[in-house]
């Protein structure tokens, strides 16, 4: 177990700030719409990978990129990134909408992702168990649905949110609507999943309130090789809830 | 435009008959459910303002001011155009103002169009003021706070370019393309109708208003804050190389005038009040959807006390903002002071809100016509054609 070092790189302009800890095969976290829950859980991996957690750009410690205006535009800042840390084959995993930009990567690159692991994926086109609209809702709501056990959750957050930690989350809000207020739901995705054929483990929590657990069909069906953990008693964070999921998908990853 | 004073009314139109139990929801706007909209009762609400327009005309006022707001009881104008046109026929010499309606949610050719008839239909009556619209109107319309002032930006330009410009001209931007621009209508007058901006102050929208010269109205802002908007405009408008007319900064007022001081604090502070607390009750989710605002902007209005969204402290509002409640001379006084300060000659008076009965709008139109406006250098105007 080792601690994270952290480097600012400048991606094409953009400096994206890379959190990095542990060796072995590497490890890159894509992380969900938000960066209030942290990064920790991840430090069981750091044993057996080499564990890289980049901060999207517009979201925690990275720069703004006005330009973004559509979830390919990640992409092509990850080819990026990845170029410029020497990256050529990975472990990805996925987290709510991380997750939905690990299956877009994917679905292009799926030769550069040695297997996939994704939290409660994001996004998906599921008319029949739609996901929360989070941009509808006021950061209270939101951060109130996260998780089925608020304990999980609650040290995490401060006490009494001042002006700094409601711009933060207004901050990364606002680069989440780039991608999402005209459009929710990307129509393509479920078209092109079957070119993901690396193998996946998705984890959920089956009391899920942001994604519906019940999503987890479109995804099996989608996707050609793909074991699906729901998990009981847990919510959207499910790594926080039940830490026991973390040791699982560092097994598959590890596998 | 001479020295004298303009005197324009504003109305909100707001829908009044809000349900016993309102207070239930934490704001009358973006979802407060549109179940409690009666068409009957609006239709005998629209008679009952438009006449009271009507009635501003023949008192003489120089311009109905009309504005546009989705979701809400604040205005029943979702479409102000529409009411503008509507309006048109029962105004003989008053201009009639939309301000107006955000382009953003149109597509800029048409409002482009609209606007042209609204000024061909009334002889070059038409004013326009160019907002980006309240955070509000974002949730309720498909277009995203995020980019909103980059695409106003490209709209404002294609709307002065097919007003400005021979056609057919083309436009291949960013949020449109136009391969043939060359509408039909013109407008009446040339190049186009007189433009405003209005706007809450944020620095952006005054830099746009400067930089085409335009005309700025700032909303709900405090006396000292206006100052320095007006200021700032001024400024950044020599900058540009524009000297603005005082006439070009209107500045919002709310009014109310009565035979006493007191007479006039106990009929007018209740609707006030209503005002404030139910019709204009909203909540900072509604206020700044993501993007609306830069995150430095956030910061700058959650340390300001924004008193008009949903908390009333008349006495605060009334010495803070621009509200002007007496006697004739009184108001009066008031507005003569606050024009000289703010260097406008152009004064914008809302002289209904929320639930305020016909009665005592048309006692306040007709009081101010007849008082307020001679002493305020109004003197020669043709007025008190009533009843014609």
């Amino acid at each position: 177990m080792s601690t994270f070092s952290k480097r600012t790189l400048n991606v094409n302009g953009i400096d994206t700030v890379v959190h990095t800890a542990g060796t072995g095969e590497p490890l890159v976290l894509f992380h969900g719409a938000g960066t209030v829950d942290g990064f920790d859980f991840t430090v069981p991996w750091t044993d057996k990978f080499q564990v890289i957690v980049p901060h999207h750009p517009g979201f925690g410690e990275s720069a703004d990129d006005p330009s973004v205006d559509e979830m390919h535009d990640y992409v092509m800042h990850y080819l990026e990134l990845f170029d410029a840390l020497e990256l050529d084959t990975f472990h990805l995993v996925g987290l709510s909408m991380g997750g939905y930009l690990a299956a877009k990567f994917g679905v292009e690159h799926c030769h550069r992702i040695r297997k996939l692991a994704m939290i409660a994926p994001a996004l998906m086109l599921d008319p029949e168990h739609p996901m929360l609209d989070i941009l509808a809702l006021s950061g209270d709501k939101v951060i109130g649905a996260l998780v089925k056990n608020f304990d999980a959750l609650k040290p995490r957050l401060p006490e009494n949110p001042d002006i700094d930690f409601i711009a933060d989350r207004y901050r990364e809000t606002t680069s989440l609507a780039r991608l999402q207020w005209e459009h929710p739901n990307d129509l393509k995705l479920p078209r092109y999943l079957h070119r993901l054929k690396t193998p996946t483990l998705i984890v959920w929590g089956a009391e899920d309130r942001i994604v519906p657990a019940a999503q987890a069909a479109a995804w099996r069906n989608a996707l050609p090789d793909v074991t699906i953990d729901i998990v009981e008693d847990a919510g959207h964070l499910v790594h926080l809830e039940k830490p026991e999921v973390v040791g699982r998908m560092g097994d598959f990853l590890g596998a | 435009m001479s020295d004298s004073m303009r005197f324009d009314v504003m109305h909100f139109m707001p829908y009044v008959h809000l349900p016993d139990n309102h207070k239930d929801y934490v704001s009358t706007w973006v979802d407060f459910p549109n179940k409690y909209y009666d068409p009957e009762k609006a239709h005998g609400l629209y008679q009952q303002y438009f006449d009271q327009l009507a009635l501003a005309d023949r008192l003489g006022y120089d311009a109905i001011v009309l504005n546009e707001h989705h979701n809400t009881v604040y205005s029943m104008m979702a479409t102000p155009n529409v009411v503008a046109a509507t309006l048109l026929p029962r105004l003989r010499r008053a201009r009639i103002c939309v301000w107006g309606v955000p382009p953003n949610f149109m597509q800029p050719n048409r409002l482009a169009e609209e606007y042209a008839i609204l000024d061909v239909l009334s002889k070059g009556r038409l004013e326009i003021a160019l907002p980006l619209g309240t955070g509000m109107e974002y949730w309720a319309n498909s277009v995203s706070p995020v980019t909103s002032r980059e695409r106003f930006r490209e709209s404002l330009k294609i709307m002065l370019q097919a007003w400005s410009e021979d056609g057919p001209t083309t436009h291949y931007g960013k949020y449109f393309t136009y391969r043939y621009l060359n509408p039909w209508p013109r407008p009446y007058q040339k190049p186009h109708p007189p433009c405003y901006i209005v706007g809450t102050g944020s620095p952006e929208t005054i830099e746009l208003a400067a930089e085409l010269g335009f005309g700025y109205s700032s909303v709900f802002a405090t006396q000292a804050r206006a100052k320095e908007l007006n200021d700032t405009l001024r400024e950044r408008a020599a900058h540009h190389g524009f000297t603005l007319r005082p006439d070009q900064l209107p500045l919002l007022t709310f009014v109310y005038v009565a035979e006493t001081d007191e007479e006039a604090e106990r009929e007018y502070k209740g609707h006030l009040r209503r005002f404030y607390e139910d019709f204009a009750r909203s909540t900072p989710q509604w206020l700044a959807p993501p993007g609306y605002i830069s995150v430095e902007q956030l910061k700058i209005r959650a340390a300001g006390s924004d008193r008009l969204h949903g908390g009333f402290d008349f006495d605060h509002i009334r010495d803070s903002t621009f509200v002007a409640v007496g006697t004739p001379e009184r108001v009066a006084n008031l507005l003569g002071e606050w024009a000289e300060r703010m260097g406008t000659n152009h004064l914008n008076n809302v002289m209904h809100v929320a639930d305020m009965p016909h009665w005592k709008t048309t006692k306040n139109l007709t009081l101010f016509a007849e008082e307020v406006m001679p002493r305020l250098g109004a003197g020669s105007r043709e007025t008190a054609a009533v009843g014609g």
